[in-house]
């Protein structure tokens, strides 16, 4: 940088005799990129004695000698020196703030991160707990009491566990899920499934855990194949499927499939009390039921929170409104290609 | 119900799951033998000539895969894998490998009798008559008449192309059992098929068009995500 400063000194002074001014004013620009473009003070400080130096050895009369006691030397002298450490000191600050706002920043964003992280970690321990401590406390009272206990309470006893056990592994199916999903919330692994193959799998696995499930499922009749990770899409329809019978007190689920050209549309219908109008809008956040207030342990907040995360890294759209006699939930997902009924192969 | 007298090698790690698997095929009728490890399963295979081997995939001394090729080498005992879920790709391996059928943890007491019965019935036919081959598959008002090359659902004849029958009857051949994707295109298609199960795929989706009155919710013919298909078990042989 001092370099090029000189070599543009020279030039200067070359074309332009008697010119100090400019000359001192190249130095001085010189000084502030370097003030700026370098840390400490150190450098600043070195480069402006070596400017005053140049100036006075190479571009002042008499030429090639140092010579201090020139009139109103030591005034250009001093300034040159003030100039450059202010810029200096403040190009310094400057850097060093900038680094600190990025710091801070970075320090904001993992603090976000933990907290959601903290929040599912909270809500995922309290629903995991809950059914835990059913299975703990009826095994344990069928210990200790399982000679006075009529075979009544204890089929009952042991139904609750199985039915809390099943809960419990509903949940740790979609907390695997979310592992499936790329760190980076928005990658999947995607092969062209049959849509028809991934419904049959997903209420065969719900009426394992609910024998009696009323499911009602409209399908097109073409063959519609679209890009999708199987067992995230099959854990979506579980969810939506068994929130549809368990939650809402609906009698039947129907599961209508549409098929636009574009995209392929689920939507869950059930014919149950519906969705609070109050809680409609979060109630794909997960706050929704992870409060301390709702005592239902059968939350499906974070059920569906992944549902969105799995819609939404499949490039889809998830949706929930009420209808006139319960609730609907509705995904949508790009489909690729249809495939239509063709094929003679021999 | 089962016959009696079936011996089944447990070999699994948790002592807890073996319990459970023993108390229920025992309350069946069966003879049980349990292994804690892979070498103890090994030996007890060779000592005892069970009639079926039950064998989870996360034994910590030896790969189950290991197990599976080494019993492969010297006897045709019926493996069931049990394995979690997920892992579609051990489950294909283990299958390819030579095991017989997988169950899925966590699983119910009814899918694992149904599992072993349909191997154990499939390894006797091997080994006794041929003429069972002969026998018409039958489920729920579904006839497949091997002879005739036939299918027929509630008395009405369904028609189906070449491959498609040729695709329906190695699947109720093997009825109640999965068969991978590719022993399927292998059997269909002859070897060297390739990977791409597409082909086979959409056959199969128009099959269920044909004989399941709602493909959404088949009756018949069930997917095994990742792995390959299954089809209802026959009813003759129950």
């Amino acid at each position: 940088m001092l370099a090029t400063a000189t070599g543009l000194a020279f030039i200067f002074f070359h074309f332009v005799k008697d010119n100090t001014a400019n000359i001192a004013l190249i130095y001085i620009l010189a000084l502030i990129l370097i003030a700026r473009w370098t840390t400490g003070y150190l450098y600043g400080i070195f480069s402006s004695l070596f400017c005053v130096v140049f100036i006075n050895g190479c571009f002042t009369y008499p030429f090639f000698e140092i010579n201090f006691s020139m009139t109103g030397y030591p005034i250009t002298f001093v300034c040159m020196l003030i100039i450059t450490i202010t810029t200096s000191a403040m190009t310094t600050k400057l850097t060093r703030q900038d680094e600190m706002i990025a710091e801070r920043e970075r320090k904001l964003n993992e603090a976000e991160k933990e907290r959601i992280r903290a929040n599912l970690l909270r809500a995922v321990s309290h629903d995991l707990r809950t059914p835990l401590t059913s299975i703990i406390g009826s095994s344990a009272s069928y210990i200790e009491n399982h000679d006075e206990l009529d075979p009544d309470e204890k089929l009952s006893l042991i139904a609750s566990i199985h039915d809390d056990s099943n809960w419990l592994l509903n949940m740790v199916e979609n907390l695997l899920s979310v592992t499936r999903i790329q760190s980076d919330g928005h990658t999947v692994a995607k092969e062209p499934e049959l849509v028809e193959e991934v419904v049959s799998e997903a209420i065969d696995r719900l009426k394992k855990r609910l024998p009696g499930a009323s499911i009602h499922v409209t399908a097109p009749d073409e063959m519609l194949m679209i890009p999708m990770d199987f067992l995230l899409i099959e854990q979506v329809l579980i969810n939506l499927l068994e929130n549809a019978l368990v939650h809402s007190g609906s009698p039947r689920a129907d599961l209508i499939i549409t098929n636009d050209g574009g995209a392929v549309t689920f939507h869950i219908i059930d014919h149950g009390k519906g969705i609070d109008a109050s809680a409609l809008p979060d109630i794909f956040s997960g706050k929704y039921d992870s409060s301390p207030a709702s005592d239902t342990r059968r939350g499906m907040g974070i059920g569906l929170s992944i549902c969105r995360t799995i819609v939404q890294a499949h490039g889809g759209i998830i949706t929930a409104q009420n209808h006139e006699d319960g609730a609907e939930f509705a995904f949508s997902l790009p489909a690729l290609e249809t495939v239509q009924q063709q094929m003679k192969t021999n | 119900m089962a016959t009696p007298n079936y011996t089944v090698l447990i070999i699994e790690d948790e002592k807890n799951i073996s319990d459970f698997m023993s108390k229920a095929l025992k309350s069946n009728g069966y003879r049980v033998i349990t292994a804690l490890s892979g070498k103890a399963g090994l030996s007890l295979i060779s000592s005892q000539c069970p009639d079926i081997i039950l064998l989870d995939l996360g034994l910590p001394d030896i790969e189950g895969n290991d197990i599976i090729t080494a019993v492969r080498s010297w006897t045709s005992c019926p493996i069931i894998v049990v394995s979690a879920r997920t892992g579609e790709r051990d489950k294909v391996t283990a299958l390819d490998l030579g095991a017989d059928d997988y169950i899925t943890k966590p699983f119910g007491t009814p899918e694992m009798l149904a599992r072993i019965r349909a191997s154990l019935r499939h390894s006797n036919r091997m080994e006794s008559n041929s003429a069972l081959y002969i026998r018409p598959y039958q489920c729920q008002g579904l006839v497949l008449d091997f002879d005739k090359r036939m299918l027929t659902l509630n008395g009405d004849e369904i028609h189906l192309t070449q491959i498609e029958y040729k695709i329906v009857a190695f699947l109720a051949r093997n009825s109640g059992k999965v068969m991978t994707y590719s022993a399927i295109m292998s059997n269909v298609w002859g070897p060297f098929t390739g990977d791409n199960n597409r082909i086979l795929r959409v056959n199969m989706a128009n099959i269920r068009r044909k004989i399941e009155q709602n493909p959404s919710q088949p009756r018949f013919l069930f997917t095994e995500v990742g792995v390959g298909y299954r089809m209802r078990e026959d009813e003759n042989e129950l």
